[in-house]
């Protein structure tokens, strides 16, 4: 098995499968064309989106290519509690942000990016900070979805990776140009079905086909007394801990979260997220257990890659159809991500960057339109050239990872206090970037009283995003005794030890700076109390609405950047 | 041990069936619905 090569398709049979998959799913989205799309629709559906979809949109889209490699990567690395550390957190990201969610929904239920509630709350600096961030996210899910396509194809066929990018590419634009974020919604149904019926039959077969519970209660003595140990300190601190660190930054920052938050029918929220997180997070850590169950049998890696692992199992254990129902699961799990990047990306260029920057509240809908589609043709050709040649995006990682950590603060509070000012959001994310930059890549010594600073920076993020978590289910007094007890265990256990673990340092740091300064710059300001009923007033529909004609004039809006005056949730 | 390591292994997929069956028949009240106020599903 350490040195059996992985199955190879032929040229002829990986082209068949994934034009069955790409053509089939653009059949699809045909059901759904109209002569006509509008710009409301082609960013969030009609706000009606109902559980079943919603729910498998938002499950799909947040299961990626990656997923399933690092969940397996994990429980190879980490052992028993290796899946878990991977699939519970990520899981998280989506149950966190919910109660959020249903107040960024109830200040603004016709927004379509969380960035126009944010433009609406304090104006352009502060909306394109956030808009910023959510595109440097969407480009790099799109560079590593169409890599991870590229590979695939490589590692399976002698077609080349450059091939696996193309096609994967061209795939998804084809059927997400014309209906965005609706032929998104429909299509992350159908693949999420596929999807999840493969992960079914592919994990108890691996599982069996390798002798079972039998051979890997028998296995577990290839394992070290860390990796047999579900409650691994090592698993936590190495797996856990950053992910749990990342649960709200990942969600705030991801306007494919946002989008399905405000596409999603107001009623469903709760339940929609629900039972996506129990999904995301049932699959991911299924499909880990393959890495569990090599690591049991004493299996390497081939080529030392890890990302080898899955197919490697599958080719070694099951017979070709499976390792043709692996390469669909794969290619469906990134396609869902890619189109939700490029639904995602269309709507901050056509809503916060023409509606609200360039038009300046005269937006033209058609002209929107051709916004949302020549960015998806423009994303997809970067994300092609990026994926194709390999780029090194580590450094792009880092930067949207720590704004990510930076904005949580001042937007969750500028949702929710009515003192947080425009200048204090920004100049807080802005203070907040150039102190992770100065603890991540050490220009300043992390010894001594700067070392012991940026401890207690850390500790107050720390301190932030526990409280952050408790306010969200359960009130703000709740939250602020959850948070000061983290703060107070953190300044206890981390200080004098933190400094040793920069990259953990450092976004604890961003979310620690951006929290003081905001709270500090807002406290000190004499600014009037922001009315937050304005925001609903501020943020609406680019298109009219009737009941008898739904959604099919195009006339544009003249004033406020569109409130429409039937709007969807008028009718309701 | 042998019994809980299958349970620990095969419970992920079962979840995920759970799940799929309650999605599918979630999307087929949403089309119905959506038939009877006359409007499309997204």
């Amino acid at each position: 098995m350490n040195n059996a090569s992985l199955y190879q398709f032929s040229t002829l049979t990986v082209i068949l499968l994934m034009l069955a998959f790409y053509g089939g799913t653009y059949l699809l989205t045909l059901g759904i064309r109209k002569k006509k799309e509008d710009a409301d629709a082609f960013m969030v559906s009609n706000h009606r989106v109902g559980f079943g979809i919603g729910a498998a949109s938002m499950t799909a889209t947040w299961i990626w290519a990656a997923s399933f490699y690092a969940a397996a990567s994990s429980g190879y690395t980490y052992g028993v509690s290796g899946p878990i550390h991977y699939g519970l957190w990520g899981a998280l990201m989506i149950l966190f942000i919910y109660p959020f969610g249903r107040r960024f929904r109830k200040l603004a239920p016709n927004a379509h990016t969380l960035g126009e509630l944010i433009h609406a709350r304090h104006g352009s600096s502060s909306q394109l900070i956030l808009a910023i961030s959510n595109v440097l996210g969407s480009i790099i899910s799109l560079m590593v979805n169409f890599t991870a396509a590229g590979a695939l194809v490589s590692v399976l066929s002698p077609l080349s990776f450059q091939a696996g990018v193309i096609i994967a590419g061209v795939g998804v634009l084809l059927y997400t140009l014309w209906s965005g974020f609706r032929a998104s919604v429909m299509t992350d149904f159908a693949q999420l079905v596929a999807l999840m019926a493969i992960a079914v039959v592919i994990i108890p077969a691996v599982f069996f086909a390798m002798g079972g519970p039998t051979e890997l209660v028998a296995g577990l003595d290839n394992l070290t007394p860390e990796q047999a140990n579900f409650f691994s300190v090592d698993a936590i601190l190495n797996q856990g801990a950053p992910f749990f660190v990342a649960v709200l930054a990942y969600a705030i920052g991801n306007q494919t979260i946002s989008q399905r938050l405000f596409a999603v029918n107001e009623d469903h929220i709760k339940p929609t997220f629900l039972t996506a997180t129990v999904g995301y997070g049932a699959i991911v850590i299924g499909l880990g257990m393959i890495g569990l169950m090599a690591l049991t049998l004493g299996i390497e890696p081939m080529n030392g890659d890890m990302n080898n692992l899955i197919p490697q199992m599958v080719s070694g254990y099951l017979p070709p159809l499976f390792i043709a129902l692996f390469f669909i699961l794969v290619i469906g799990s990134l396609s869902s991500t890619a189109d939700s990047d490029l639904s995602a990306l269309s709507a901050i260029m056509m809503a916060d960057v023409y509606g609200k920057n360039i038009a300046r509240g005269k937006a033209d809908p058609q002209r929107m339109l051709l916004v949302g589609r020549l960015t998806m043709i423009t994303a997809t050709a970067i994300g092609i050239v990026f994926a194709s040649f390999s780029l090194d995006i580590l450094v792009m990682l880092v930067f949207v990872g720590a704004l990510w950590g930076a904005i949580v603060f001042p937007v969750i509070a500028s949702c929710f206090w009515d003192r947080i000012t425009n200048a204090a959001f920004t100049t807080s994310v802005v203070v907040a970037m150039v102190m992770f930059c100065l603890a991540r890549f050490e220009w300043l010594p992390l010894a001594g009283a700067t070392g012991l600073l940026f401890e207690v920076l850390a500790s107050i993020g720390g301190g932030i995003i526990i409280g952050l978590m408790v306010f969200g289910f359960l009130g703000c007094t709740a939250g602020f005794i959850a948070g000061l007890l983290a703060l107070v265990a953190m300044l206890v256990f981390a200080t004098g030890f933190l400094r040793d673990y920069t990259v953990l340092l450092a976004s604890l740091t961003a979310y620690g700076t951006s929290t003081l300064v905001c709270v500090v710059m807002s406290l000190a300001s004499r600014q009037e109390r922001f009315d937050f009923d304005t925001i609903g007033e501020r943020v609406g529909n680019y298109h009219d609405v009737t009941p008898a004609d739904d959604r099919k004039s195009t006339k544009p809006k003249t004033e406020t950047g569109g409130l429409a005056t039937g709007t969807l949730a008028g009718q309701r | 041990m042998t019994t809980l390591f299958g349970f620990y292994v095969l419970v992920w997929p079962a979840l995920t069936l759970g799940v799929l069956i309650l999605i599918c028949r979630a999307v087929l009240r949403d089309r119905r619905d959506a038939k009877r106020d006359n409007r499309e599903l997204v």
